[in-house]
């Protein structure tokens, strides 16, 4: 799943292990959720979202099939 | 989980598998020789007390990893597990139709197996999702 996680992160000139310390998960986590490697659980997704000030959808992109 | 405490259950670990050895060395070999079945039973087990010990350390460090972490111990435990767990049906099979002679102490191997199959196997979870060989997550 695509997301807008890095360009967020960057928006707020935080580095990944901020936000993971923020969102109480490793820099490693944040790295695979970036890179679309790891899709977060919905907790962890609605927690981002809260974080940003964001709507889960316009973070989360669902690509569809 | 935080590098602090990732350090402290390595040392904890660490300091434990010592014991292990020590007990291994030392105290174990004279549960052949010993004269009541009490103290038998008791020096046979007694390696049993640290390595329960480092399970319950195992147990914690996962509960107090993040999801990705959790998630990646428990494929490579499970991994591991049907892995050996295969091999062990196995050999079971090949020494019970005794094409294999072998006895009941190749068990202690069992453990030790586990441990390897699920650090192998986890490190190449992660490098698989973080990119990282870096044993701290």
């Amino acid at each position: 799943m695509k997301n807008r996680v890095r360009e967020l992160r960057e928006k707020h000139a935080w580095s990944q292990a901020e936000l993971g310390e923020r969102l109480d998960v490793s820099r490693q986590t944040i790295n695979a959720i970036e890179t679309g490697k790891y899709d977060p659980s919905l907790p962890l997704a609605f927690k981002i979202a809260r974080l940003f000030g964001s709507r889960i959808e316009t973070i989360f992109l669902d690509g569809g099939k | 989980m935080a590098h602090s405490l990732e350090r402290r259950y390595r040392w904890q670990v660490l300091v434990l598998m010592a014991i292990y050895m020590a007990i291994m060395i030392w105290l174990w070999p004279h549960a052949l020789g010993a004269s009541g079945k009490a103290l038998k039973v008791a020096l046979a087990l007694s390696p049993v007390v640290p390595v329960a010990w480092v399970i319950a350390l195992m147990a914690k460090r996962v509960m107090r990893s993040d999801e990705l972490e959790q998630r990646l111990h428990l494929m490579a435990l499970s991994t591991a597990t049907a892995l050996v767990g295969t091999a062990c049906l196995v050999g079971g099979f090949l020494a019970a139709a005794k094409v294999w002679a072998t006895d009941g102490s190749i068990l202690i191997w069992v453990f030790p197996a586990l441990c390897c199959t699920y650090g192998v196997t986890r490190m190449s979870l992660k490098y698989r999702y973080t990119g990282s060989l870096d044993w701290f997550c």
